[in-house]
């Protein structure tokens, strides 16, 4: 590799990161339209919401493999071996780009407890946005909502159940009071009916009784 | 054994220069991050497909069962690899491979890749047969990948899955030995209204 690994490493960053983002995007999109979770749409509708979400994931891909036609990085035509062992910075060239994004994380790839720690804001950030987006829709777009299977339910109208019909922002007061409500019984009950090996139960489960 | 592991690697790794449209599409589906961003996401759709509240808890619980098999097999996958120490194919035989992805400097034995991929395969496969076999195909391609480009012995591959497999079911144990603090945890998400 003729660059810093630490410039390559920056570099995979941020492109990583707009990949991540844009694909988990789609994945809430495409699993909460079918899950009913109208809080989280990105649009008032399922079907438009559950194909942008799939528009969303294929344009991060494209993106994602094609940016170093246009970016320049360790993919410089005409140096892009199977090895990332002496690349040079450039642009990369239509017949290499496939190997592109082969790059070593020695020589400033990511290697997979990065991809982790990045896959993860950018997961919280999709969350973010949609969560936002809902709000917006259902509050000022007031979009018509049918009630929905969990709606019809008698049980607590809290977190993803209570974002069937309703914003985040209305949501989150109760579901924050429900968990604060529910934790201590919750944990007790489970420690309780815990097998006798258990680790918790073993440690908290004297103090419980 | 190793012969014929070599043998099939050479054989499969000899196509390579055939067809470039093929060659590209294995040099993709080996990348370090469409993979494994693919099984990423499958766990991240899981945690909000749920249609039901008890539906809901227990695509969430399996959920965080295939993310901390996928950790705990990146710990075994290390353990094997410092006690086998098995080198790859292209260090054995760089002469006959046409190596077609960077040459990593950890041991072949066992892939893990193919095992991170086949302990979520087996998460999603518990929660729904036709999701999960999609995901053990995904799984298959990138082991296929791996195997095509000169980097991992079929044997490699099947001990990956089969390690990715068995840390699925152990996890599945270890739940119990640590409940209620799952089940609390899912619980702490609900009360940010994000389960």
């Amino acid at each position: 590799m003729n660059t810093d690994p630490g410039v390559v490493r920056d570099l995979f960053a941020g492109h990583y990161l707009l990949f991540a983002f844009l694909t988990s995007l789609g994945t809430i999109q495409i699993a909460v339209s079918n899950a009913g979770t109208r809080g989280l749409w990105l649009t008032p509708h399922a079907t438009m919401t559950r194909w942008l979400g799939i528009a969303l994931i294929l344009t991060a891909i494209a993106i994602f493999f094609m940016q170093p036609l246009w970016v320049d990085g360790p993919w410089a035509a005409g140096s892009v071996e199977a090895d990332s062992l002496t690349r040079d910075w450039g642009k990369a060239s239509w017949d290499e780009l496939a190997g592109a994004r082969n790059v070593n994380d020695i020589h400033g790839g990511l290697d997979g407890v990065k991809q982790a720690g990045w896959f993860s804001l950018a997961a919280i950030t999709a969350f973010a946005v949609s969560a936002i987006a809902g709000t917006l829709s259902i509050k000022i777009l007031n979009t018509v909502q049918p009630k929905s299977y969990d709606e019809q339910n008698t049980g607590p109208q809290d977190g993803l159940v209570g974002l069937a019909n309703r914003s985040y922002l209305s949501v989150q007061p109760e579901s924050w009071r429900n968990f604060k409500t529910d934790i201590g019984d919750l944990w007790h009950k489970g420690i309780r009916e815990a097998d006798s090996w258990n680790l918790i139960k073993s440690i908290w489960g004297r103090s419980s009784k | 054994m190793t012969s014929i592991d070599a043998n099939i690697v050479m054989w499969l790794n000899g196509l390579s220069g055939t067809i470039p449209a093929f060659d590209n599409l294995m040099r993709i589906a080996a990348s370090d991050y469409l993979m494994p961003l693919v099984f990423s996401l499958s766990m991240l759709g899981l945690w909000f497909s749920g249609k039901n509240p008890a539906q809901r808890i227990r695509y969430q619980l399996t959920t965080l069962m295939g993310i901390s098999a996928l950790s705990i097999s990146n710990i075994v996958v290390w353990l094997f690899n410092i006690t086998i120490e098995r080198p790859r194919p292209f260090v054995e035989h760089g002469d006959e491979l046409t190596l077609m992805f960077y040459s990593p400097t950890d041991p072949s034995f066992p892939a893990n890749p193919v095992s991170v991929s086949f302990a979520v395969a087996t998460a999603a496969w518990t929660i729904n047969r036709k999701f999960g076999l999609w995901l053990y195909a995904a799984a298959a391609l990138f082991g296929f990948s791996r195997m095509y480009a000169g980097i991992f012995y079929p044997t490699d591959i099947v001990g990956g899955a089969v390690v990715g497999i068995s840390i699925y079911v152990f996890t599945t144990y270890l739940r119990r030995f640590l409940e209620p603090l799952i089940t609390s945890f899912v619980r702490l998400i609900r009360g940010l209204s994000a389960a």
